[in-house]
This record gives structure tokens, C-alpha cells and sequence, in this order.
């Protein structure tokens, strides 16, 4: 690629990037949200046509999705086949389908059930299944846009084995990413992306993970907030609490959180964390026993009584979940206080969340759907946090933002911990939970399956609970 | 240019334009009229004369209390498609009741009016109920309420709570103290009209400015993000539809009261669906159906003058009408059955 451009309304995503992919490399793209990488990933396989600039390849491109692009009630054959399926006549050659994506699975050690019907899969099998269906093209150039997103610390690794393999054979791939522990660990060069330019190209044995955050980040990562010495008292108890959201299911989990503290969740995405939050936003049932400040919630108490107790739930998916997106700011911010705060005050409250939070453009009157995901967070984490909750739950309270405001986030968290606030944080990133964590609980197929205080965070055993592996 | 063009305020009013001048002119090239002979005879029918111009306000005024009350319930995300038989049934109420019951007229204009929205409001409050407790989409049940409130009404008029005579479809007419006073004198238009302005500003207050037209908006907006925030979505629905039938069953109650000083089935030529138009024409802003029920009133009024001087069939207005209801409610409808 050379001289690539793209622009998007008022933004140059794309600004004039130049990138080589060699045979059997692993190239890591890494940058922030908004940095363009997606974009650039996009206009490799074609899938974006660049205002300026040129792609050539020998051979076949393949991309494989964040979100996988699968047809959840088909099998898997026909996924993998979609388009391409073996005829004869009219009719579908099913044996001939079957053999072939057997034979496939079997030459890239990717072993599925070809009969199996995609929903019925475990995320890190479908992954398989959406990375066959790409190499069924025999692409010569594979991209791959966040592919453990999903993943266990072990599936992790048992992926990079199988990409390592096919690199070897002389595929070039590109892992978009922006988990620099594993672009240290897999990739042969790397490629840092900012504010749509390449800021800094290395040979991965050349550099290291702090180096590349600092190009990431444009500076030096802001630390994160001190912990204060808290006296902690009991705050939630969580007794035999089994619920169900969506497709989320938590059994029989029992935990306290005590006010002073920040009890991080970890666990892969799909593992009950929904299910935990929902059941504490009231907004699903549960069965067993919960205690907030002594008292106990009933399970079909509204989402209004547990605000009202002081009890604030940072949804995971601020768009649908969090924000009126056709609202303004002041709007929004008072969104879940719309009864609390008087009239009057409304813009007040805008404002105080705008200047403890940093929020960009500092405009009350701004539309919510307008701003950027870190902005769209920071009003909800403000508004959450300036609230004066006494318990904060904050489900990926830094997903997708970029690494100043996710620090910004985290310290104010830390900070509403230091001011007496208990913080449950469920997280699927384990870094942030051991950045910000008193003490890590693993969830695991909707249960918990370990408890770490801070002082004895043991990295591989929690990777391996967060698995299932007890 | 193009991006002003984008903006569906811009969008849906270039639609509606093309939709009246466009459609209008072909159907009326077929009926061999000259568009411009028609649509001068439209707006001269319309604007003509002081009582033309009253009869245009008194369409207005029937348009705006369905096209508020189908408004309220879509800002709360719920589409109202049973104004039609809400005004219907708050009409006869307004009608047997006033008829019956003779009271002094300090008391019988507001038991009249009260009458009506009384009616309509439990008629909207059905399908709010259904939706609250079982989930049941309120599109499908109040357009089968349409149907049912418009037999019922022949039923009970003819049947049980006959006044007038038998098989005359209408009750008895309202005493003179139950009838609204006139605003033009020797006209059909009274306060009513004054009414529904009043009602247009007040509501338009309510929804900017209260915490309940706040929680009515989130709910409508982004319901799962209001569910989270404390506000009851269930009761949001039951109230909002409530107070949609009220309003379309006050506004049978002022056709009752103020145009035809008795019920009669066939009071309404469709209100409660042109209104749908109205409303969304209006952009669901209170102020904005009050400039959008009187280009429709004008429609109205216009298209019999339209029919008796150049010739054109007043259907000609009821096609025009229907299309602004597709092209502007259809994809409403379609994102709406979609998503439940």
C-alpha cells in the first residue's frame, strides 16, 4: 500500500499511509481507537475504496472480523462453504462439503465439528470457523482485525500457534490489535498508527511494550490515580445468586464488596458478567440472597429503587444501554438523576461532569451521538461517579476508548474508591483489572472460580481459572 | 445543498410537496382538469371567502387533537394508529351524554369535553395496558380497536342507548348550554379551535420542560438506556397511550359539541388516520402539527369547493392524503414490527 488516504465527513481517518506486507511475516498494526487501523484493514481487502493511493497484492486478501460475520443458525460447513459449496446439479454436494472442510480443519490443526450449528459454539471455535472459511480462499494475504478480543489467555496462544504455522508456510498476515503484550510475543514487525499516519515502524525484537505505548499515546501514559488507604466496611453481600440475561447465566455466585475497595470481575466476555450486572441494575430477576448496606433487595426491585440506595451500574454498551444518542449532553447527564436534581440545576450538573472529566468539545449543548466513544464514556462514568453512588458498577467502563481517557476512567474510579465507594469492576481485560483491582474474583461459565488479593495476583493461575481449568 | 436535503424535517416536507403537486396533478390530468384550474379552485375553496376560511379552521381544529394525541404516544416510541376509533367513541360519549343529561352550562361544556377525553382515553388505554403487562404491540391491537370502537358505537346508538330514532345512527342533539359558543359568528368554527392551540402549547411545555415529558422522550428514544436510568417503561407506555386517546376523544367531543351538536357514526371522515399524517408531518412537535394540521385542513376544506367548481373528485384528496401516510409513516411501521 502507498500514499493511502480515506477520509470520512470532516475526519481523515486514513492520511497518506504507506505499509508493505512480506511473505510469511506477522505484521502487528497497533494504534488507538480512531487511529485508523481498522480503516487501513479495510482498504487492504477492498472492502474500502482509498480517496488517493494505491493496493496491490499477489493473490487472494482475506479478512477476518472483530465480530465474526457468521450465520449463527447455519452449520458449520456451510459457513466455511457460504458461497463456494461443492454442486452437483442442482443439489449440494454435502459429502463432498463435509470431506472438504475436514480436510481443511485437519491441515491447519483447526479441528471442528463441520455438523455443528454455529450457535451452539464457544466463541474461540467460531473464530476457528470464521478463520477457515478465510483460509478455504487459500488467501496469500490474511488480516485479521482484533482476533483474541474474544479469546482465553490459552486460547490465545494455541491461535498464534496455528497463525505462526500458516505464516510459515508464506502467508503474510496482519493482526490489527491493540493488546501490546501479544504483538511483543507473536509478531515479526510492527507498525504504529496515529491520528491516521504511520508514526513508527520496528522489528518487534527491536523495541518494546511501554516504547510502542508511548508512540501510541503521542507522550508518556498517564498514571493512574494513588490508592488511598481505605477502612473498608461491608457494603454488598452476594449469596447464592443465580440470574439470567439474554444469553448471560450466572449460577450460584457468592461475593462481598466492601466500601473502600474495587473488586475486579475477571473473565472471558460470555461468562455471566451480564448477568451479574443486570441482576444488580435490577433490570432481571434473580433467585438467592442480596445484601446492600444491611439491607436486603428484593429480586423484583425496580432499577429505580437501586439507584435510589445508591447503587450505579456502568452498562457495558453506552449507545443502546447508557445514552440517548439524539440528546445533548445536559440531557444525558442527567439521565438517571432526572428526578433527583432540580430543573434549574441541570446544566450545573453538564458541567461539573464536562470539567472533572475532560470531556471534548466542552459544550453542554453538544449531541451525544456526536462525540467520540472516549467522550461518550466520560459522560457516563461522570455522570455516574458525580452521582455520589455508594456502589459503582462499571462493566468495561474502558471499552474501545483510547489510553488517556481509558487512565482518566480508571483513576477516577480509583479515586471514588479512596472516597469511601465500593467499585465492582468486570472487566475482559485482565490489565486493567490488576491496574486497578484490591482484589480479583474469576468468573468462569457463570460462576466464581477464584479469589486473589492484590498483593497475590498469580497471572497464570487466573488465566488459567478464566479458562475453566480448575 | 445536498446535506440540507438530508435532514428529515427538509426531507419529509420536499416528500409531502412533491407527493400533493405531483400525484395531485397527474390524478387530476386524468380527470382531464387542468392542474392549475383545480388546484386554484382548492385554495380558493379553502381561502376564498371568511366562512371558507372558518371551515378551513374547523378542519384544523379536527386534525389537531388526533394529530397531538398520535404525537405524545410517538415520542414515547408507541404508534397510536387508533385515534380514528378513539375519537369516535369519545364522540358519542360526549354525544348520549350531553344529550341525556342536561346540565346547567357552566357544567355541561366541561362534562361534555370530559365526556370525550374520558372515552378516548380508556380506549387508548387498552392497548397501553396490553403493551405494559403482556408486551403486545400496540400497533396491531389499535388498529383492530379502530374497528371495534366504530361497531360498538353503531351498536350502542342504535342499540341500548338509543335517543334519536331507530336506525337514525345518531343521538339526540345537545342542549344549547352544551354546545360550544361560536369564535366566528355564523360559522361552524367555536373555541374548540382556541382549545387546541392552547392544548398544542401546553403539550409542547410538557415535553420539554417537565420531568415527564423528559421520561416520556427517553423512553421513546432509547428505551433500553431509560429502563436503566429508573424510568418504568411499562407505565410510560400506559400513560402515554392514555393520554393519546384522551386527546383524540376530546377531540370527537368538540365535533360533537361544537360541529354537529349531536353523535352521529359518521362523524369522522378518517381523522384519526389523516392525523397520523399531521403528526409526523408536524415532525411530532406540538407547535409544528399546529402549521401542519391546517395545510391538511386546507386540503379538506378546499377539496369540496375543488369537486363543485372545477370538476376534480374530492377522492383526489383522500389519494393525495393516503400517500403522505405511506411515504412518510410506511418505513416508521416497517423499523416499528421489525423491532418487536
Amino acid at each position: 500500500m502507498t500514499g493511502v488516504r480515506r477520509r470520512f465527513g470532516a475526519v481523515q481517518a486514513v492520511d497518506g499511509v504507506d505499509l508493505e506486507l512480506f511473505p510469511g511475516e506477522i505484521h502487528a498494526l497497533v494504534g488507538e481507537n480512531g487511529a485508523g487501523k481498522s480503516t487501513l484493514a479495510a482498504i487492504a481487502y477492498g472492502a474500502v475504496k482509498p480517496d488517493d493511493g494505491a493496493v496491490t497484492s499477489d493473490g487472494v486478501v482475506g479478512l477476518v472480523h472483530q465480530h465474526f460475520k457468521l450465520i449463527e443458525r447455519l452449520r458449520v460447513w456451510e459457513n466455511v462453504l457460504l458461497n463456494r459449496e461443492p454442486r452437483r446439479g442442482w443439489a449440494i454436494d454435502v459429502a463432498a462439503a463435509r470431506a472438504r472442510v475436514d480436510k481443511l480443519a485437519a491441515a491447519y490443526g483447526l479441528a471442528v465439528d463441520p455438523d455443528a450449528v454455529v450457535e451452539t459454539l464457544p466463541v474461540g471455535i467460531k473464530q476457528r470457523v470464521e478463520l477457515l472459511r478465510e483460509l478455504d480462499r487459500e488467501p496469500t494475504v490474511l488480516l485479521l482485525d482484533e482476533p483474541t478480543a474474544a479469546l482465553a489467555p490459552s486460547e490465545i496462544a494455541s491461535f498464534f500457534t496455528t497463525i505462526s504455522a500458516l505464516a510459515a508456510r508464506g502467508t503474510a498476515i496482519l493482526v490489527v490489535t491493540h493488546k501490546l503484550a501479544e504483538v511483543i510475543a507473536y509478531s515479526r514487525r510492527v507498525t504504529v498508527m496515529r491520528a491516521g499516519r504511520v508514526v513508527a515502524r520496528h522489528f518487534t525484537s527491536e523495541t518494546s511494550a511501554d516504547a510502542i505505548a508511548r508512540e501510541m499515546v503521542g507522550g508518556e501514559v498517564p498514571a493512574l490515580a494513588a490508592r488511598a488507604a481505605t477502612v473498608t466496611v461491608p457494603l454488598l453481600e452476594v449469596r447464592g445468586v443465580s440470574a439470567r440475561s439474554a444469553t448471560s447465566v450466572l449460577t450460584d455466585a457468592s461475593f462481598a464488596v466492601r466500601a473502600g475497595e474495587i473488586v475486579g470481575i475477571a473473565g472471558i466476555e460470555g461468562n455471566g458478567q451480564t448477568a451479574l450486572a443486570d441482576a444488580l441494575a435490577g433490570v432481571v430477576p434473580f433467585t438467592g440472597e442480596l445484601r446492600f448496606a444491611g439491607e436486603v433487595l428484593r429480586a423484583d426491585d425496580s432499577p429505580a429503587s437501586r439507584l435510589q440506595r445508591g447503587i450505579r451500574v456502568i452498562p457495558q454498551d453506552r449507545r443502546h444501554e447508557a445514552l440517548v444518542l439524539s440528546w445533548n449532553v445536559i440531557d444525558n447527564v442527567v439521565l438517571g438523576r432526572q428526578r433527583a436534581l432540580a430543573r434549574a440545576n441541570y446544566a450545573d450538573a453538564a458541567r461539573e461532569v464536562i470539567e472533572l472529566f475532560d470531556v471534548r468539545p466542552p459544550d453542554p449543548q453538544a449531541i451525544a451521538g456526536a462525540l467520540s466513544g472516549g467522550n461518550q464514556q466520560k459522560i457516563v462514568v461522570g455522570r455516574t461517579l458525580t452521582a455520589q453512588p455508594k456502589l459503582v458498577v462499571a462493566y468495561q467502563p474502558t471499552r474501545g476508548i483510547d489510553i488517556g481517557a481509558a487512565a482518566l476512567v480508571q483513576s477516577r474510579l480509583i479515586e471514588a474508591r479512596n472516597a469511601g465507594a465500593g467499585v465492582l469492576l468486570i472487566s475482559f481485560e485482565l490489565d486493567e483489572i490488576f491496574a486497578c483491582a484490591d482484589r480479583v474474583l474469576v468468573i468462569a461459565n457463570g460462576t466464581f472460580a477464584g479469589e486473589f488479593d492484590r498483593a497475590n495476583i498469580d497471572r497464570g493461575r487466573i488465566g488459567a481459572l478464566m479458562a475453566g481449568h480448575a | 445543498m445536498s446535506a440540507v436535503l438530508r435532514r428529515p424535517v427538509v426531507r419529509d416536507i420536499v416528500v409531502v410537496l412533491v407527493v400533493v403537486f405531483g400525484v395531485g396533478s397527474i390524478a387530476m390530468l386524468l380527470a382531464h382538469v387542468s392542474p392549475l384550474d383545480g388546484f386554484g379552485a382548492l385554495f380558493d375553496g379553502a381561502f376564498g371567502t371568511r366562512s371558507e376560511l372558518a371551515e378551513t379552521l374547523v378542519q384544523t381544529t379536527c386534525l389537531l387533537f388526533p394529530a397531538l394525541g398520535i404525537a405524545i404516544a410517538f415520542r414515547a416510541g408507541l404508534f397510536n394508529i387508533g385515534a380514528e376509533g378513539q375519537l369516535i367513541l369519545g364522540g358519542f360519549a360526549a354525544g348520549w351524554l350531553g344529550a341525556q343529561f342536561p346540565l346547567p352550562g357552566y357544567l355541561a361544556i366541561p362534562m361534555v369535553l370530559l365526556a370525550g377525553a374520558l372515552a378516548g382515553g380508556v380506549w387508548g388505554a387498552i392497548p397501553g395496558f396490553l403493551r405494559a403487562r403482556f408486551g403486545a404491540n400496540e400497533v396491531i391491537a389499535t388498529l383492530m380497536l379502530n374497528v371495534v370502537a366504530a361497531l360498538l358505537a353503531t351498536y350502542l346508538v342504535n342499540g341500548p342507548l338509543q335517543q334519536g330514532g331507530a336506525g337514525a345512527s345518531e343521538t339526540g342533539t345537545l342542549p344549547k348550554a352544551a354546545q360550544l359558543p361560536d369564535l366566528i359568528a355564523d360559522s361552524r368554527l367555536t373555541w374548540a379551535f382556541v382549545l387546541a392551540l392552547v392544548i398544542a402549547f401546553v403539550l409542547r411545555w410538557v415535553l420539554q420542560r417537565t420531568v415527564f415529558g423528559y421520561e416520556l422522550r427517553a423512553a421513546g428514544d432509547a428505551p433500553e438506556a431509560a429502563r436503566r436510568a429508573g424510568i418504568d417503561l411499562s407505565r410510560t407506555a400506559f400513560v402515554a397511550m392514555a393520554l393519546s386517546g384522551a386527546l383524540a376523544g376530546l377531540g370527537g367531543a368538540t365535533i360533537v359539541a361544537g360541529v354537529l351538536h349531536r353523535f352521529n357514526t359518521g362523524l369522522s371522515p378518517g381523522y384519526g388516520f389523516i392525523a397520523i399524517a399531521v403528526a409526523l408531518v408536524g415532525n411530532l412537535d406540538p407547535l409544528w402539527i399546529i402549521v401542519a394540521s391546517f395545510a391538511f385542513g386546507v386540503l379538506q376544506s378546499g377539496g369540496v369547493a375543488m369537486q363543485a367548481e372545477a370538476g376534480v373528485p374530492r377522492d383526489v384528496v383522500s389519494l393525495v392524503t393516503g400517500l403522505v401516510i405511506i411515504a412518510l409513516a410506511g418505513r416508521r411501521v416497517v423499523a416499528k414490527l421489525r423491532s418487536t
